[in-house]
């Protein structure tokens, strides 16, 4: 697992929303960079501003909402800043996205084939004939047996570990640099789980790929990732590789998450460690700190000014005013 | 939530439709056709109050005239002036259309609330026979039944009530529907309270402005049938006039004097619009699952 | 499939023979009796034994179940009776002016269809706040305005203003195509305005349904242009819902043309109608009801099979993995 060149500058990035006359930020200022063959973790409740990150690199933001600020890099070019048309050229040849819903992510009236033979098509000029043959040849590598034949199934004639098997072939079919998988097996039973991550490994291997995972599942997320991120409220709050993250974790937040995973050797006349109170609405930021509020750790200075990001030696990165102390305690 | 708390919000629930109501005459065009209906409906009942002249007026000398300062929709062929003629027309209209709308919405909604209650196959037939008149033309269906029943004013008005049951009727059995697998019916039942008032205080509130804002809607359709009717000479019989028989008579004379015939179906355009609009609104407000 | 085929048609079928006794029934209800009409007057000044002659004559002086069972009868045989009053039989009257009523008919879907269907498209594809406003008004308008006063407005403009176009009367496209088109065409358009308003409506809630599935957002991740998303993903799932719309468009066409041809003094079996009414002729009007019920029985049958036909998710039931 080691990781190649960077393939995906993110700088600052915000969306935004306008909210009954003024404007609400659901991502306030996002920042990483992922290398090929590396795999990134976004971690985060609903509402974090993992998945409007997520869009926002492909620029499928749903409207009204739109890119307030930032880059996104990719070779150069700042993504936010192309047309549309070139957008397009874009989506599916150098950043794909596969989602989480895999019952309604295909239509419903073509064959799976065609949709994929649509998706190689776009990005290059081959014939039919060879479109349908590297469609049936990516069908196999995703695991679905027989592609030959079901190469003209209907989407409803299969499972749904099998849909995303073919969301994965589709997305994977026109060689691009970078995978966003946002939840891509929430809708799946564990097994199926398992068999889809797998297939999502042998893939960046053999493609190089970069893959961002998107998930509120942090031991999904360790398993898979080189590199995990944090968000809360619109932010990355905390980055870091999976091993030191779940050991000490840095950021309240983080350590929060860890401290409310039940363990089968819990006591179990205890209750479970929750966080108390609710993640923040976009359009009621606490000031300061966005998680002062339900901050063990919390003092004054949480409550006025907004921590940045602190890197630490060992390339660790979190958003709190405490990290320094944290970090030395943790060693 | 106890079970007493869920049935009382069950009850509250109607005081947060009428909030809902009122928020939605906020919106430009609800709050337009909310005017617009009440002009119209000001202008009919305030006929003999506000009519230029009276109703039986003739004035031979200025026949089929058109469009002036004394006479601004022109004259009839009888010398009667058509701003009038309009005005106690539209009593005659939106009289039958209120009546039919009256009758369509309690007989539908009995039609609608029966078939809720009753699941089994009684309701399937209910619903079945809704469903058969509810694809055909409406006016198809009302000549065959002005053909049966003749064109008195009395007829026409229960053939206009009938014809637009059937789609109150569904609205009806679904709107009860949704009340009676809500959590706050189940609640009600079970701490016991006795069927007459789960009817009166909650099952009645709660349906209710779904079925008014449709009603709405089902008057705007009265109005336009009754004029369609009127129009063929099929609906209202003279001496009695209404907007359709205007137009009627004033497209004998469509070369000669257009305005006749224009202004009573221009009135007709902007009443079934403006009732449209308003009752589209209102269930879109009240129903969110609607677009 | 087969089996669902010849449920549906078994159905239909019932439900003909149904609507055929309602009908019936219905119009044998009325007090008045076409032979008072028909010897022109009140029963006092009609003469007794001429009233019991044409009675007998006209078949109605037996019993209701017999009166119906010769009817239907003669239907079976394609006999659909006599008219009450002008003595040629029923199918020779439809026959006559059927022509004219299917030219209106096809000629109003031709332009409607070419009015809606771009337009809602283009909203689509476009997705402008202001199209979609005006959209919305001519929706909104184009279904609040009777058939009549559409028809009153285009007569004005070009009939009588512009004296461009002939506003009565009738001429067969096989006699004479130049002057077909121009007596069809200001009623056409009368009546495909009364269509494309719910044409449109239906379509544009079809496809903003379909414009907001996942799919759509899958398609759109692949580097798809806008107006490939519509046009390959959101139309083609949008029209399947959509087809109940053909149903709404026949049974407008059926309604709007009695209207029409009414407004535009063309005979057609609209006008026929309105005058069966009139005349309390029983024989033509419930077979112009039958017909009509027939039309639209066999059109929502039609329909029913066509779905299942179009959308793969009924098509290939018997293949799954």
């Amino acid at each position: 697992m080691h990781p190649g060149e960077p393939v995906l500058d993110v700088r600052d990035l915000a969306v935004e929303f306008p909210y009954h006359g003024s404007t609400v930020r659901p991502v306030r200022g996002a920042s990483f960079t992922v290398a090929s063959r590396q795999r990134l973790g976004l971690v985060g409740e609903s509402g974090s501003g993992k998945s409007l990150t997520a869009l926002s690199l492909m620029r499928l933001l749903p409207p009204p909402g739109r890119i307030a600020e930032g880059r996104v890099l990719m070779g150069g070019v700042d993504l936010a800043q192309l047309s549309e048309r070139q957008m397009a050229r874009v989506r599916g040849g150098r950043i794909a996205l596969v989602g989480q819903d895999p019952m309604s992510s295909l239509n419903p009236v073509h064959s799976i084939g065609r949709q994929i033979v649509e998706a190689i098509r776009i990005h290059e000029d081959v014939s039919q004939r060879v479109a349908r043959a590297r469609a049936i040849d990516l069908l196999g590598q995703v695991g679905l047996p027989n592609p030959g034949r079901r190469f003209d199934s209907y989407p409803h004639q299969f499972s749904g570990g099998m849909r995303q098997r073919v969301m994965i072939a589709m997305a994977i079919s026109a060689g691009p640099e970078v995978l966003i998988a946002d939840e891509p097996t929430t809708a799946l039973d564990v097994t199926t789980q398992a068999r889809i991550m797998d297939l999502l490994s042998s893939l960046v291997e053999e493609r190089e790929m970069a893959v961002i995972l998107i998930t509120h599942d942090l031991g999904l997320a360790a398993s898979f990732c080189d590199d995990i991120q944090v968000m809360y409220a619109g932010r990355v709050v905390e980055r870091s590789r999976p091993g030191p993250l779940f050991a000490q974790p840095i950021h309240p937040y983080t350590e929060a998450l860890l401290d409310a995973i039940c363990r089968l050797d819990y006591d179990v006349s205890k209750p479970i460690a929750a966080i108390p109170g609710q993640p923040p609405l976009p359009q009621l930021l606490p000031a300061g700190c966005p998680f002062h509020t339900r901050c063990p750790h919390a003092f004054d200075r949480c409550s006025i000014e907004e921590p940045s990001a602190h890197v630490l030696p060992s390339g660790r990165m979190a958003e709190c005013h405490l990290a320094d102390e944290r970090a030395t305690a943790a060693a | 939530m106890t079970a007493t708390a869920l049935s009382a919000e069950g009850i509250t629930r109607r005081g947060r439709r009428g909030e809902t109501v009122l928020r939605v005459l906020r919106r430009p065009t609800a709050a337009l056709a909310a005017i617009v209906v009440f002009l119209i409906l000001a202008g009919a009942i305030a006929a003999p109050l506000i009519a230029p002249y009276p109703p039986s007026q003739f004035d031979y000398t200025h026949l089929f005239a058109s469009p002036s300062w004394a006479h601004p929709f022109g004259t009839d062929e009888l010398g009667r002036d058509l701003v009038t003629r309009v005005l106690y027309g539209g009593r005659t209209s939106l009289e039958m259309a209120a009546l039919a709308t009256l009758i369509a919405m309690v007989f539908g909604s009995i039609w609608g609330f029966a078939a809720a209650f009753k699941k089994g196959w009684i309701g399937e037939v209910l619903m079945r026979i809704a469903d058969l008149t509810l694809g055909m033309p409406v006016i198809l269906l009302g000549l065959v039944l002005v053909a049966a029943f003749g064109s008195s004013i009395f007829s026409l008005v229960v053939i206009l009530g009938i014809l637009f049951s059937p789609a109150t009727a569904r609205l009806a059995r679904s709107a009860l529907l949704s009340e009676l697998e809500s959590d706050y019916y189940l609640a009600a039942t079970s701490v016991g309270a006795s069927p007459w008032r789960i009817v009166f205080e909650q099952l009645l509130p709660n349906t209710m402005p779904v079925l008014l804002a449709r009603g709405s809607i089902v008057a705007a359709d009265a109005i336009f049938i009754e004029a369609s009717l009127s129009f063929l000479g099929l609906g209202v019989q003279p001496p009695k006039a209404s907007w359709g028989t205007l137009l009627h008579v004033g497209y004998a004379d469509l070369y000669s004097s257009y305005w006749y015939p224009l202004f009573p179906g221009l009135i007709i355009v902007i009443a079934v619009l403006a009732l449209n609009t308003l009752g589209d609104n209102l269930q879109r407000a009240l129903d969110p699952s609607r677009r | 499939m087969a089996i669902y085929v010849l449920r549906r048609v078994v159905t239909s079928i019932g439900l003909l023979f149904l609507s055929s006794v309602l009908i019936f029934v219905v119009l044998r209800l009325i007090p008045g009796d076409p032979t008072i009409t028909k010897l022109g007057g009140g029963m006092t000044a009609v003469d007794p034994r001429a009233f019991q002659a044409l009675r007998h004559q006209l078949g109605l002086d037996r019993s209701l179940t017999h009166q119906y069972v010769h009817w239907i009868g003669g239907v079976l045989r394609g006999d659909f009776g006599q008219s009450y009053f002008s003595q040629f039989p029923v199918t020779t009257l439809i026959k006559e002016r059927a022509g004219s009523t299917l030219e209106l008919a096809a000629a109003a879907l031709f332009i409607g269809l070419l009015l809606s269907v771009p337009a809602a498209t283009i909203g689509a594809i476009w997705r402008n706040r202001y199209f979609d406003a005006v959209l919305s008004g001519f929706t909104a308008v184009g279904m609040s305005t009777p058939a009549f006063v559409n028809g009153l407005v285009l007569i004005v403009i070009f009939g009588v203003k512009l004296k461009l176009l002939p506003t009565q009367g009738y001429v067969s496209f096989q006699n004479h195509p130049l002057e077909s088109l121009k007596t069809v065409i200001l009623p056409a358009v009368t009546l495909a305005i009364a269509i494309a308003a719910p044409i449109m409506l239906i379509l544009r809630s079809s496809l903003a349904d379909v414009a907001s599935a996942p799919y759509i957002r899958t398609a759109q991740g692949k580097g798809l242009l806008r107006y490939q998303v519509v046009l390959r993903h959101v139309l083609p799932n949008a029209t399947i819902p959509a087809l109940t719309m053909i149903g709404v468009i026949i049974g407008s066409l059926l309604g709007g043309s009695v209207i029409v041809e009414y407004v535009f003094a063309r005979p057609g079996l609209g006008s026929l109608m309105v005058d069966a009414i009139y005349q309390r002729d029983y024989a033509v009007l419930q077979t112009l009801v039958l017909l009509a019920a027939g039309v639209f029985i066999i059109s929502s049958l039609l329909i029913d099979l066509l779905y299942g036909v179009l959308d793969p998710r009924l098509r290939v039931r018997g293949q799954e993995a």
